[in-house]
């Protein structure tokens, strides 16, 4: 048998892959941010006074932690025709992916909250600053600094995981790999397309957390 | 008509089985890949410690599910060799194991300090001598316990030979779904013993780790499939 | 004296759980008084201080400051916080500000002052701990005498009526708490209010005006430092105070 690797063959089905890529963007920063939301909620439940509130928090992390993710996609999927809800394929993959990835994020801004020391809030307090404005100028500043780095490895972990929508009909990137191989047969080509749309979403993560890393955290302020 | 839901746990427990087996060849194998691309990292020679570089940040940039479709669709069309769901599955989940597991025991070599390497050197130990000997000892500790991370990461992933056809716990779960009524039932289960699973790994894994005295990581970063 | 007092505690008591940390504490300071608490730990000599400003609520008895009272929980407490400057053991600096955006913050975000004026009088305050040339670094870059001097300049910056140290040498290096007490003696002489846990007995018995000695939550002996060192009332005050001088 022989293959020859030609890059030509895919160039009819490069339309649907910009809208192939653009649905993979889209679900992937929405779910980084819905994640962020509910996970600094779970974080700020973990810390509650409320044993059982901790405990609900601890968990739903643990839950999300050691189910797999396509599970939690069809368990969504195919609930909301059971509940008599609608939802699109894009929609049970936002959501799945949003409660999954939650379950991350609200164990990276605990460590981000618990770097903060007590003494922190004890000195802000002493100098009259509410709770609000204890939040803004001490405690944000110090848990983003200590989150960044895992973060971006989160977003990344996000647009990865993101391809497992199509398992539920979604047409993403990895779903137009499969769609363009199984028509054209042209499999080392589409894979090598997809992979390179992937590694390139990621990799420009990584950057922008360099670049962004470099201008925000100058020497000095690193150590504590 | 409810459905006789017991009639299936024979059923779940062979598929639960099968999903371990997958796993935990695919942590086998990546495993010892991983090692090797840990080694070749700290290689003399320039080239190969970028090859293996390039092989890592590859591996954590591209999504495993298009992997193992180049390996089951791709393949016998490229290479002419065809490959069983199962083995696809395996090489594909054997793939990323090994990118992570690299890191791991990276991180586990570099816990152990030059001085080692030349004192063993030094008595006149070979390299293999001395990685058997002197570093491996020591490297395990704390190399075992993000394994244990590394293995339920495999384990979740196992769930996608589900997707190219391969009949392991998430696709039976499907299939008793279709059977039955198709309600939810069969998916909570699925969800109960993924979980179970992974939580009593992560349990033993935590135990380990109490044992080694090591703050490891037992959740991979980046790494939530 | 006859000014009114700056701080009045009636019979104050701070329980936690079942173990009484303050017990009927009553003291009343007026302005310009150095108080020194001296005493074994674990006494309570630091959480009087963190009453004050409300870091604890009190279970029993009534604190005042310039009239008002002290409720831990309540949003007055704010108004109290604005004129009570406090100088931690550990510092507490923020370690994502520099030297002097540490000074500057509270003034322009919880006085709301306008910048350039913070700013001119943070300088000034660099200029009376002695580190002007340290206005840019961050905490992790300063020695624990450093860290120490920008919180008192950080207390300092809000102009308060009352300046509370708690054991503000006791973290430090043998060599860098010489500079932190220079500091806080150019202070006293300033006339200003202060509360200062210590067991720098030699700074107390100087800089002092009035010596508390506490043991296990009560004030067991209120007089000024020299009264107390060469003649102490109780035989507690009287071992703890030539186990500690030597």
């Amino acid at each position: 048998m022989h293959y020859v690797f030609t890059l030509r063959t895919i160039y009819p089905y490069l339309g649907a892959l910009k809208a192939a890529a653009a649905t993979t963007l889209i679900l992937s920063v929405l779910s980084i941010i819905a994640s962020l939301v509910i996970g600094t909620a779970i974080a700020v439940l973990r810390r509650s006074r409320s044993r059982l509130l901790r405990f609900l928090g601890a968990v739903y992390v643990e839950l999300m932690r050691n189910t797999p993710l396509l599970v939690i996609l069809y368990l969504v999927y195919f609930a909301g025709p059971q509940l008599g809800i609608r939802l699109s394929s894009f929609h049970s993959a936002l959501i799945g992916l949003s409660l999954n990835s939650a379950g991350y994020m609200a164990e990276i801004i605990r460590a981000g909250l618990v770097a903060v020391p007590q003494g922190q809030f004890e000195a802000a307090a002493s100098q009259g600053m509410s709770a609000m404005q204890t939040f803004r100028y001490i405690v944000f500043p110090q848990v983003f600094r200590t989150i960044y780095a895992p973060l971006g490895n989160q977003i990344i972990a996000v647009i990865l995981a993101s391809s497992l929508a199509s398992a539920i009909a979604v047409e993403d990137v990895a779903s137009w790999m499969q769609t363009v191989g199984s028509t054209s047969f042209r499999f080392f080509e589409s894979f090598a397309v997809a992979a390179f749309v992937y590694v390139a979403l990621c990799q420009s993560v990584n950057l922008a957390r360099l670049l962004i890393g470099r201008m925000l955290f100058r020497q000095g302020a690193h150590a504590r | 008509m409810t459905t006789d839901w017991l009639s299936y746990l024979p059923l779940a427990i062979s598929a639960t089985g099968t999903t371990l087996w997958l796993s935990w060849l695919a942590l086998l194998i990546g495993a010892i890949g991983g090692t090797l691309i840990a080694l070749l990292r700290r290689s003399r020679w320039r080239a190969l410690r970028v090859v293996a570089t390039i092989y890592t940040e590859l591996f954590r940039s591209i999504p495993i599910l298009i992997v193992m479709f180049f390996c089951y669709f791709g393949v016998p069309l490229v290479f002419g060799v065809n490959f069983s769901p199962f083995a696809a599955a395996t090489i594909a989940l054997a793939l990323h194991a090994s990118s992570m597991m690299s890191e791991v025991v990276r991180a586990g070599l570099e816990s152990v300090g030059r001085g080692q390497w030349e004192a063993a050197q030094s008595s006149g130990m070979s390299a293999v001598q001395v990685l058997r000997h002197i570093i491996g000892p020591q490297a395990i500790r704390v190399i075992l316990p993000p394994s244990i991370g590394v293995f339920i990461t495999t384990i979740k992933e196992s769930s996608l030979a589900s997707i190219i056809g391969y009949i392991e716990l998430t696709r039976t779960g499907l299939l008793i779904r279709e059977n039955g009524d198709g309600g939810l039932l069969p998916l909570l289960a699925l969800a109960a013993i993924y979980f179970a699973i992974n939580y009593m790994i992560s349990l033993g894994g935590g135990a380990l780790e109490r044992r080694f005295h090591v703050g490891g990581r037992l959740t991979m970063a980046g790494a939530i499939q | 004296m006859t000014d009114a007092p700056v701080l009045q505690f009636t019979s104050v008591t701070k329980r936690f759980g079942a173990r009484t940390i303050l017990n009927e504490i009553s003291l009343s300071v007026s302005p310009a008084e150095i108080v020194c608490f001296v005493g074994p730990s674990g006494t309570g000599k630091s959480t009087l201080l963190r009453c004050v400003n409300g870091l604890e609520d009190i279970q029993g008895g009534e604190i005042r400051f310039e009239q008002s009272r002290v409720e831990a929980h309540a949003k007055s407490i704010k108004a109290v916080r604005k004129r009570v400057g406090m100088i931690f053991q550990h510092f507490n600096l923020y370690p994502h500000l520099t030297a002097l955006q540490n000074v500057m913050l509270a003034p322009m975000v919880v006085h709301g002052e306008k910048r350039e004026i913070v700013e001119a009088r943070a300088r000034e305050l660099f200029e009376k701990v002695r580190l002007s040339h340290r206005i840019a670094a961050y905490p992790a870059q300063l020695s624990g005498g450093e860290q120490q001097r920008v919180a008192i300049a950080r207390a300092l910056a809000a102009n308060p009526h009352l300046l509370m140290f708690d054991e503000p040498t006791s973290a430090l290096d043998p060599e860098t708490v010489g500079d932190v007490l220079a500091v806080m003696r150019d202070l006293a002489l300033e006339g200003r209010t202060m509360l200062v846990v210590t067991h720098e007995i030699r700074f107390a018995a100087d800089v002092g005006t009035r010596m508390v000695f506490m043991d296990q939550g009560r004030i067991v002996e209120d007089a000024p430092p020299r009264q107390m060192l060469s003649n102490p009332t109780t035989e507690r005050a009287r071992q703890f105070l030539s186990s500690i001088t030597g």
